[in-house]
C-alpha cells in the first residue's frame, strides 16, 4: 500500500514540480532503470557488466535510426532499439558469459570502450555526427514513460524473486558449478538474464534519445553510465528488488545537491561514493538497514575487518 | 541386474598427472557401490567426471545404457545424477529450505515449475535427512555436521536415480556416521542407486554389498566388501594411511 | 614493401611502450590478484608528473623517470596500505568496483587540476630519428621502446631472482606461510602495488613522449593494458612482451589496411578471441 502512494507520489511530480525537477525526475528514473537492469545480471546472476552502456546505446540509436532515418513511430523505434540489445545480449553472452566473474568484466569494459568507435563509422547512424530525432517538447510526458519504465523493471525483478528462473539466477551467482549439477541450464539462463538487463537499458536509452533530440555516438555510449549504474545498484542493495531504486535516486539527489557548486563535482561524488561505500557497505543500503539495528557501527567496522588483509 | 552407470575405460589426465587410469566398473541398480582409496587417488576426480563438472580425456560413460559423457552437468542432473560436494559448498546467502529448493526447482526431469511445490518437497527432504528444525536458517550459519546432511538433502531433492556421495561422513563422529549410514540406506530402499566414496572403512564396511578400491588413479580391487579389505594389494596401499 | 616495413617497425616500438604501460598491472594482477582498474588513470597521473617535471624544472622525461617512477611508488605504496588492503579479502567484485572509483576519482581531480588541455613532452629531440635502411625510428619511440624492454626484463629478474622478488611471489601464494617466515604482509602487499603504479608512473612518462596525454585517457588505457596482460598471458612476466608486441603491430597494420578508428575494434576483437579460445593468453600454460 505505501508502495502504491510512492509511485502515485512521484507519478504526480510534473503536476506540482517544476520544469527542473521534472529533468532531473526523468534522469534519475531512467538511472534507476539502468540499475534495475544491472541489478538482474550484476545482483542476482553474480556477472558483473561493466558494459551495459553498451544497450543504452543501442536502445538510442534504435529510436534515432528508426525515427529519423525510417520514419517510424516512437514505439516502433523502442521495439527496434530492444530487438538490437537482445539479439546483441545474446551473440556477445554467449562467449562472453563464459568468463570467470573479472574477465567477464574486463571483457563488458573492453566492449564499452569500442562501441563508440565502432557505431562512429556506421554510415546509417550517422557516423561521427550523429542524429537528429523529431523534436517533442512535453517533458511529463517522458517522465511519465521513465517511471512506467522503472515500475516494469522493477515489477520484472520483484518476478524474479518468486520465479524458477530467479532461483536458477541465485544459484548460478552462489555456486555456478553447484548450480549446473543440479540441473540449472547456466548457460541459457545467464544469457536470458544479460538479455533482459539488455533490453531494459536499451529502452532507457531509447526514451532518453527522444527527449534529447540528438545523439552522437559518445553521448549515446556514455562510459560513465557505467559507473553510475554501478554504484547505485550496489549501493542501494544488489541483489533485492528495491535496492537499486533507492541507490539510484538518493545517488542522484545528492550528486544534484552537490554538484550545482561545481559541475566535475559530480563526477568524483559518484567515485568517492563507489569507494567508500564497498569498502565500510559492501552489501549495500538494504544490508546496512537490517543489520544497523543490532550492530551500530560496528557495522561498519566489522565489514572492514572481514576483508582487511 | 541392470546397470544404471557404466564407466568404460575412462582416463582424466591433467597436465602430465594422470588423475584416472582407465577405470571400468558398473554401478548395478538399487545397490550401494563403496568406493575407497588413499588420498588422491582419484575418487573425487571420477565423481566429477560422472557427474560431469570435467570431461574424460578418454572413455565412455553410460547411464542406463546410453552414453552422456558429452552432455553437460545440468542435462546429467535432469536424466537423474546427483552429487554431494566433498568440500560443502551450498548456496551461501540462501536459506537452508532454498538450498534444497533449487535441487527440486531443476531437478530429474526439469524438476518443479512451481516454488510453491518446490519448498514442499524441500521440506520433505530435510525431515528426511533430520534438519527439520533448521529449516529458515541461512545456509552458511550451519555447522559442518549440518551442512553434510544439506548436501545430501539437496541432491536428494533432485529425485536422482543415482545419487554420488563424496564423503559425507568425514570429520562426523561415531553416532552421526550411524545417522548417516541410516539416511543412505533409507535413500537405497526408494530405489536410488548410490555410489559412496568415504575414507571412514568401518561404515563404508557395513554399508556397502559391493566395494572398488582406487589407488593413483587405477582400479585395484572389486567385490565383496570382506574380500576386497583383507586383499593384500589393498592393504599395502593403506598402509601407514590412517584407518577407522 | 617498404611501407609495410615501416609499418612493422611503428609498430614494434609501439609494442614497447605497451608491454611497460601493461606490465604493472600484469605484476599487480599476476601476484596479488588484484585487479586494478585505475591503471591506466595512474599511467596518466605518472604522465602528468613528468610533464611538470619537464616544464617547470626542466628535467628530461627520460633522465627524469626515476624520479616520477619514485613518486608514483609512494602513490601506489600509499593507496594499497591505506585503502586496497582493506577490502584484499572480499570478493573480487569489491576489489572492480573500488579500483573503479579511484578511476573515477583520479580522473575527476586531474580535470580540476590540469584542465582538459592536451599536452605533450617535447624535448628538443623528440622531433629527430634515425633512418635504417628506407625504415624511420623515431628517436623517443626508439628510447621508450628500448627503456620499456630494460623495465620489463628487469621485473622479470627481480621477480624470479631477487629474495624481495620471490618474498612477494610467496607472500601472493600464502599469506599465513609468509606470515610464519616473519614476513609483513601488509608492507609487502603495499610493497608490490607500489611497484605495480611506479611502472605504470614510468610508462606514462614514455607515453607523454610519443603522444598526447589529458586527464580522459585512463579508461583506454586500462583497456588496452588489459588486453595486453591477458593475450601474453599472466604466468610468464614475459607475456607482456608478447602481448604488447602483438597488439601494436596489430594496431598498426589494422591503421594502415583498413582504417585508423579500426585498430581499437581490432584489439577488442583479439582480447574477447583469447579469452574465448586461451584465457591464459599466448604464453601462458595450456587450460
Amino acid at each position: 500500500m505505501l508502495l502504491l502512494a510512492a509511485i502515485a507520489v512521484l507519478a504526480a511530480v510534473p503536476w506540482f514540480g517544476s520544469d527542473v525537477l521534472i529533468q532531473f525526475g526523468i534522469n534519475a528514473l531512467l538511472l534507476a532503470v539502468l540499475a534495475q537492469g544491472w541489478n538482474v545480471i550484476g545482483g542476482y546472476a553474480g556477472y558483473a557488466s561493466f558494459g551495459n552502456s553498451v544497450f543504452y546505446g543501442l536502445g538510442s540509436y534504435g529510436v534515432a535510426i528508426a525515427m529519423a532515418q525510417w520514419q517510424l513511430p516512437f514505439g516502433g523505434g523502442l521495439l527496434f532499439g530492444a530487438a538490437l540489445a537482445a539479439v546483441f545480449a545474446v551473440l556477445i553472452g554467449i562467449p562472453v558469459l563464459r568468463l570467470r566473474g573479472h574477465y567477464f568484466a574486463i571483457a563488458t569494459l573492453a566492449l564499452a570502450q569500442v562501441m563508440a568507435a565502432i557505431v562512429s563509422n556506421v554510415k546509417l547512424a550517422g557516423r561521427n555526427v550523429g542524429l537528429v530525432l523529431p523534436p517533442l517538447n512535453n517533458d511529463p510526458l517522458f517522465y511519465e514513460l521513465s517511471l512506467l519504465l522503472l515500475v516494469l523493471a522493477t515489477l520484472t525483478v520483484y518476478w524474479l524473486t518468486r520465479s524458477r528462473f530467479g532461483f536458477g539466477l541465485i544459484a548460478i551467482r552462489e555456486n555456478e558449478e553447484g548450480a549446473a549439477v543440479m540441473g540449472v541450464n547456466t548457460t541459457l539462463y545467464k544469457t536470458v538474464a544479460f538479455a533482459i538487463s539488455g533490453v531494459f537499458s536499451a529502452l532507457a536509452g531509447g526514451i532518453h534519445a527522444y527527449w534529447v533530440t540528438f545523439i552522437d555516438p559518445e553521448s549515446a555510449f556514455d562510459i560513465g553510465l557505467n559507473v553510475k549504474m554501478i554504484i547505485m545498484a550496489v549501493f542501494g542493495g544488489p541483489g533485492t528488488v528495491f535496492g537499486p531504486v533507492v541507490g539510484a535516486l538518493s545517488l542522484s539527489a545528492l550528486s544534484e545537491l552537490l554538484s550545482s557548486e561545481i559541475t566535475s563535482l559530480a563526477g568524483l561524488f559518484f567515485g568517492v561514493v563507489v569507494v567508500v561505500a564497498v569498502v565500510v557497505m559492501p552489501r549495500g543500503l538494504a544490508d546496512v538497514l537490517r543489520r544497523f539495528r543490532c550492530m551500530g557501527w560496528r557495522y561498519f567496522a566489522e565489514n572492514i575487518r572481514s576483508h582487511q588483509l | 541386474m541392470t546397470a544404471m552407470l557404466e564407466i568404460s575405460h575412462v582416463t582424466r589426465r591433467f597436465e602430465g598427472l594422470v588423475a584416472v587410469d582407465d577405470v571400468s566398473f558398473m554401478l548395478l541398480r538399487g545397490e550401494i557401490l563403496g568406493l575407497i582409496g588413499p588420498n588422491g587417488a582419484g575418487k573425487s576426480t571420477l565423481v566429477s567426471l560422472i557427474s560431469g563438472t570435467l570431461a574424460p580425456s578418454s572413455g565412455d560413460i553410460l547411464f542406463e545404457g546410453r552414453s552422456i559423457v558429452r552432455l553437460p552437468a545440468y542435462r546429467r542432473a535432469r536424466l537423474g545424477i546427483g552429487r554431494t560436494f566433498q568440500i560443502m559448498r551450498p548456496f551461501p546467502g540462501l536459506s537452508v529450505l532454498d538450498n534444497v529448493a533449487v535441487g527440486a526447482l531443476f531437478g530429474r526431469g526439469g524438476g518443479q515449475v512451481q516454488m510453491s511445490k518446490a519448498r514442499e518437497q524441500a521440506r520433505a527432504q530435510l525431515d528426511f535427512v533430520g534438519l527439520a528444525k533448521n529449516i529458515d536458517q541461512r545456509a552458511d550459519e550451519l555447522g559442518g555436521p549440518g551442512r553434510k546432511r544439506l548436501e545430501l538433502a539437496k541432491a536428494l531433492a533432485m529425485k536422482p536415480k543415482v545419487l554420488l556421495c563424496d564423503e559425507v561422513m568425514a570429520g562426523l563422529n561415531q553416532v552421526e556416521i550411524e545417522d548417516v549410514i541410516e539416511v543412505i540406506r533409507k535413500v537405497r530402499n526408494e530405489g536410488v542407486s548410490v555410489l559412496v566414496i568415504e575414507h571412514v572403512i568401518k561404515a563404508i564396511r557395513s554399508l556397502s554389498d559391493r566395494l572398488l578400491v582406487l589407488n593413483h588413479g587405477v582400479k585395484i580391487a572389486e567385490g565383496d566388501p570382506g574380500r576386497v579389505l583383507s586383499n593384500q594389494t589393498v592393504v599395502e596401499a593403506y598402509l601407514g594411511k590412517r584407518r577407522a | 614493401m617498404d611501407l609495410l616495413a615501416q609499418v612493422l617497425v611503428n609498430g614494434m616500438l609501439l609494442g614497447g611502450l605497451y608491454a611497460v604501460m601493461a606490465l604493472g598491472l600484469a605484476l599487480v594482477w599476476g601476484v596479488l590478484n588484484i585487479v586494478n582498474l585505475a591503471h591506466g588513470a595512474f599511467i596518466m597521473l605518472g604522465g602528468y608528473l613528468s610533464w611538470y617535471l619537464y616544464t617547470y624544472a626542466g628535467i628530461d622525461p627520460f633522465l627524469g623517470l626515476p624520479l616520477t617512477a619514485v613518486v608514483m611508488f609512494a602513490v601506489g605504496y600509499g593507496v594499497q596500505r591505506g585503502l586496497l588492503n582493506l577490502i584484499v579479502r572480499a570478493p573480487m567484485f569489491n576489489t572492480l568496483l573500488v579500483t573503479f572509483g579511484i578511476e573515477v576519482v583520479l580522473t575527476y581531480l586531474a580535470q580540476l587540476a590540469f584542465s582538459a588541455d592536451f599536452r605533450t613532452i617535447n624535448p628538443s629531440y623528440v622531433g629527430d630519428s634515425i633512418a635504417l635502411g628506407t625504415v624511420v625510428l623515431p628517436v623517443s619511440r626508439l628510447l621508450a621502446f628500448g627503456i620499456a624492454i630494460l623495465l620489463t626484463v628487469s621485473m622479470w629478474l627481480f621477480l624470479l631472482r631477487t629474495r624481495l622478488g620471490r618474498a612477494i611471489r610467496a607472500t601472493a601464494q600464502n599469506l599465513v606461510a609468509a606470515r610464519l617466515y616473519g614476513v609483513e604482509p601488509r608492507h609487502l602487499y603495499a610493497m608490490t602495488f607500489g611497484i605495480g603504479i611506479a611502472l605504470a608512473g614510468a610508462a606514462g612518462g614514455l607515453y607523454g613522449t610519443v603522444s598526447q596525454i589529458n586527464p580522459y585517457i585512463g579508461a583506454a588505457l586500462t583497456a588496452k593494458s588489459f588486453a595486453i596482460s591477458i593475450i601474453g598471458g599472466l604466468d610468464n612476466p614475459l607475456g607482456v612482451i608478447v602481448g604488447g608486441l602483438f597488439l601494436g603491430i596489430l594496431e598498426s597494420l589494422t591503421a594502415l589496411y583498413i582504417g585508423s578508428t579500426f585498430s581499437d575494434v581490432a584489439s577488442f576483437g583479439v582480447l574477447v578471441l583469447v579469452l574465448i579460445v586461451r584465457p591464459t593468453g599466448l604464453l601462458g600454460k595450456a587450460a
